[in-house]
């Protein structure tokens, strides 16, 4: 079932590819469309499948691959990734639907799109520490190109320091998992087998801040985040949906799978510094977004104060604040997918993202006043305005940490005041005010265009008022994770208890 | 006929180029053009628009007479915008075979276009409370607020001779005359007249404006539609035509009397008689020019003027709200309500008009802001024609050897264009093709 999923974007990108005959951008998107809609199908099919009673791994795959480096064809989902599943297929058909429909070299955008699908899709089911490691470097090649030939003015700029930055992330991550298998002994990278428990404290610390590092840069989190504005801001709208809303999920998602679970005991050790490098990010990212002129940077910025706030909910590690941090974790993927097709709407109509210049666009016969209707929407999701995702994860974020983070906790709820101040900005100078008699004739937007931000804003809505649906698929799942997390930390801790005891006393026998 | 009138002829100016900021439009006027470049595109636009205001025009003029006449004092005029089959019958005294001046060959009461628009409008046969109700009809407040823009400015404006009779023992004896008949037997309303004279004195000078307005359009009405047909039937090689025509109907209409008569039951009450002389240039069609083109008032958009901050001009004289300066955007403006007319104008244009609007900007969708930018166009060559024809009266020919005379000619047109040059006017913009 899980390769399915995997492997049908995979297909669609080779049909789109090498499909004999000379064939039109619209026809293109046409079949991209149709293997990104099954794949969703899909994925909402396993969401129906999944027994959400049930904790562990479900719809397992296995296939043995290369045995003597210990890599395998392993698969499954829990109630961590099954979630992030459906946002990235679902984030796929919008990003179809966030470029106009002429693009140059249509043949090779399509296929990228989908094989970024796979690569995420890959990612998050893979049960095998090299397998994720594949896929999590694998995707980095169409993100690239995608930038590097859709972008704007200075994309390829953008590009290399995006490759370099995350080519570095996937080589620690890398180093990490290596280390944990060659210093346990084990030839086998399977999820299941694999532990750190015989490892030291400082190994396990060295270890941990290897995979901190490495998932750090694709989250990213401060000072590791200097790639994001610039990729961001040059990337295509589809480009930046994919990379906001999904990609830099991956960092939050290894943080919690391997970092989290693989680490308890050092994950306690080094929590307080997360929390505050994760508050650092929350502030730094909001104050940032306020300083901004350019719409899409302003976006761009709060996207890194946003997954602050992951960072210092995984750091609290309690099963509340851990389920906030995925509820975070799909409700941003939703609610930056939604800002960035709005932007890029934006874009393309006024022809600029200049907040000096940007004025009146809800003006309802010569403006944007749908987009607009919609970006406040998306503003008041972002800031946490009760009804909406946004706030239901944040909600429960602080309500989840403070107890273990009181300080951290209560400067990022300071902090979700900043982002209403930052979106305040960016609505009333783009929305509000008088439209420029000289500069407004915007082109209209189309219904193509509209659908996918009225779709988001549906989800959005919905789970706000309903947000049993989010975060049912998860709950069991991240009290397992919480209640696992915090008897390996103390099974592990009363161990090294008892070797320094054991130690002391051979010592005393000597 | 006024189109079988002489045109004025176009020549070049002998002067040396004039160094104003709008050098090249007072050139076009010294060689007898209009403010609005003469381009097809720009004729096109101008005699649709005309023809789309004259429709709805042709209701204002009979509503306004009817409300001045008949509605006068009513203290509840909940059915003044019902107009009356005997208003709708009303002939022009412009227009068909018994015209006193015939200027349009069309039938001398109401259009049919008006006529199947009061009882279709834009939805469908119902009720004529119902289409109030649902606003679904010819928007009279945007004659009212052309009515009261020269109300307002009336005082000030240093013309004609119509408003300061309006202060004359004479018009306030007339205007008692009338109050007492019309509200005859009604034991309250002559009590609240003893006791608030002025209240109703003052309504009756508004009533008066509603007449003036009403006679001046009158005319109009037949003009514009008088252009249409000739365009339609290829009469008009350029926008300098139209104006030209624009020009002589001034002065062929320029005596006519404007005046205020009330009538209570059958007897006519003459509140300002006909006798006072008061003519159509002088005392409507001017004030109605600075009045509502240039002036208007900073109210009735949606934006807003802070008085405080000094953003509305404390001298009414220097206000500059009207269509010459108009933002013409439905929301975000202020003046004359633009929308109402715009929304009126939209029921009746032609159907070049209508496929030239689909094919520019978002079509059908902003149709309305496309309108009303043909409307100011329109309006700058309605302009034009009045300083052609204020040049014409009060100056020399523009064809005048004496290059003293075109220099007082110049003067004046620069003087008139000075009145453009603060940054609100729209005169640059309606230079190009490209603002709609």
């Amino acid at each position: 079932m899980l390769s399915f999923l995997l492997w049908l974007p995979v297909i669609g990108a080779s049909i789109i590819g090498f499909m004999p005959g000379k064939a039109e951008s619209g026809q293109l998107r046409q079949i991209t469309t149709v293997f990104a809609v099954i794949t969703f199908v899909w994925a909402i099919w396993l969401l129906t499948q999944f027994d959400i009673t049930h904790a562990g791994w479900q719809f397992k795959e296995y296939l043995p691959w290369i045995k003597p480096i210990g890599l395998s064809y392993s698969l499954a989902v829990d109630g961590l990734s099954l979630p992030l599943l459906v946002l990235n297929a679902l984030l796929t058909i919008i990003a179809i639907y966030s470029i106009g429909e002429n693009i140059e070299r249509p043949r090779l955008y399509y296929s990228l799109l989908l094989l970024i699908n796979a690569g995420i899709t890959g990612a998050l089911v893979a049960q095998n520490l090299l397998l994720f490691v594949i896929f999590y470097e694998i995707e980095l090649i169409p993100f690239y190109l995608m930038i590097a030939i859709w972008g704007g003015e200075k994309r390829n700029y953008a590009a290399i320091k995006f490759l370099l930055y995350t080519a570095v992330s996937g080589l620690l991550v890398l180093a990490a998992f290596l280390g944990i298998g060659f210093l346990n002994g084990v030839i086998s990278f399977d999820y299941d087998t694999i532990s750190t428990q015989g490892l030291s404290l400082t190994t396990q610390l060295v270890l941990l801040s290897v995979l901190l590092v490495g998932f750090g840069i694709k989250v990213p989190l401060v000072p590791l985040h200097t790639w994001l504005p610039d990729a961001y801001t040059e990337a295509s709208p589809a480009v930046t949906i994919l990379l906001g809303g999904i990609l830099a999920k991956l960092g939050t998602y290894g943080l919690i799978r391997f970092g989290l679970q693989l680490f308890p005991e050092a994950w306690s050790v080094v929590a307080p510094g997360l929390a505050i490098i994760g508050t650092i990010s929350v502030l730094y990212g909001a104050l940032s977004a306020i300083a901004q002129k350019d719409i899409k940077r302003m976006v761009a910025y709060s996207s890194i104060g946003h997954m602050g706030y992951i960072l210092v909910a995984v750091a609290a590690g309690t099963q509340l604040s851990i389920l906030g941090a995925v509820a975070q974790m799909i409700g941003h993927g939703l609610i930056l997918a939604l800002l960035f097709h709005l932007v890029g709407i934006i874009e393309r109509k006024v022809g600029t993202r200049d907040l000096d210049v940007l004025n009146g666009l809800m003006n309802p016969i010569r403006g944007l006043p749908l987009t607009s209707g919609l970006l406040i929407m998306a503003g008041m999701a972002s800031a946490g305005i009760p009804g909406l995702v946004g706030f239901v994860a944040e909600f429960i974020i602080f309500q989840g940490s403070f107890s273990t983070f009181p300080i951290p906790t209560l400067l990022c709820i300071i902090a979700s005041g900043l982002t209403a101040v930052y979106f305040i900005i960016l609505l009333n100078r783009t929305c509000f005010g008088k439209l420029d008699n000289n500069l407004a004739y915007y082109p209209t937007v189309s219904r193509a265009e509209s659908i996918p931000a009225f779709a988001l804003t549906i989800i959005i809505l919905f789970l706000g008022i309903q947000p049993n649906w989010l975060l049912r698929w998860t709950e069991p799942t991240t009290n397992q994770l919480a209640l696992n997390s915090e008897h390996l930390a103390l099974n592990n801790q009363m161990f090294n208890h008892q070797l320094s005891l054991l130690n002391v006393n051979i010592g005393s026998f000597y | 006929m006024l189109n079988e009138m002489t045109q004025t002829t176009i020549k070049s100016t002998k002067l040396p180029p004039s160094e104003h900021q709008y050098a090249e439009v007072i050139h076009r006027l010294e060689a007898g053009g209009s403010m609005l470049p003469d381009t097809p595109e720009n004729l096109m636009q101008i005699i649709g628009i005309y023809k789309a205001y004259a429709v709805p025009m042709d209701f204002y003029w009979r509503d306004l007479l009817y409300i001045a006449e008949r509605v006068f004092l009513e203290p509840l005029p909940f059915f003044k915008y019902f107009l009356p089959q005997s208003y709708l019958d009303l002939p022009n005294h412009y227009a068909g075979d018994d015209a006193d001046l015939k200027i349009w060959r069309g039938r001398a009461s109401a259009h049919p276009e008006l006529l199947e628009f009061m009882n279709k409008g834009e939805t469908r046969k119902m009720p004529k409370l119902l289409h109030h109700l649902w606003h679904d009809r010819i928007n009279m407040e945007f004659a009212e607020a052309c009515m009261r823009a020269m109300l307002w400015h009336g005082r000030d404006m240093g013309m004609g001779k119509f408003d300061a009779y309006l202060d004359t023992e004479e018009y306030r004896a007339n205007a008692d005359k009338a109050i007492k008949a019309y509200f005859k037997g009604n034991l309250v309303m002559l009590g609240l007249y003893k006791l608030f004279p002025d209240m109703f004195v003052e309504q009756v000078k508004q009533l008066s404006y509603y007449s003036n307005l009403g006679l001046f359009w009158e005319v109009m009405a037949p003009v514009f539609f008088e252009m249409s047909d000739i365009y339609d039937e290829g009469g008009f090689k350029g926008v300098p035509d139209a104006m030209d025509f624009l020009v002589n109907g001034i002065f062929a209409i320029a005596g006519r009397p404007i005046y205020h008569h009330v009538y209570i039951g059958d007897e006519c009450l003459e509140i300002i008689p006909k006798s006072k002389g008061f003519t159509w240039l002088y005392e409507a069609a001017l004030p109605y020019v600075e009045a509502v083109f240039y002036r208007t008032a900073p109210f009735r958009g949606t934006k807003s003027y802070n008085a405080q901050a000094q953003q509305v001009p404390s001298d009414q004289k220097d206000f500059h709200y009207g269509i010459l300066y108009a933002d013409v955007f439905p929301v975000g403006t202020a003046g004359i309500p633009p929308t109402l007319l715009m929304d009126d104008m939209y029921h009746f244009l032609p159907d070049y008009l209508q496929e030239y609007y689909q094919q520019h900007c978002r079509g059908e969708d902003d149709i309305l802001i496309q309108l009303g930018i043909t409307f100011q166009r329109s309006m700058y060559n309605v302009t034009s024609a009045v300083i052609q024809a204020l040049r014409q009266a009060l100056l020399y020919p523009l064809d005048d050897s004496n290059p003293e005379h075109l220099q007082k000619n110049r003067a004046f047109f620069e003087a008139q264009l000075d009145r453009f040059l603060r940054p609100e006017a729209r005169l640059p913009n309606i230079q190009s093709s490209d603002y709609r």
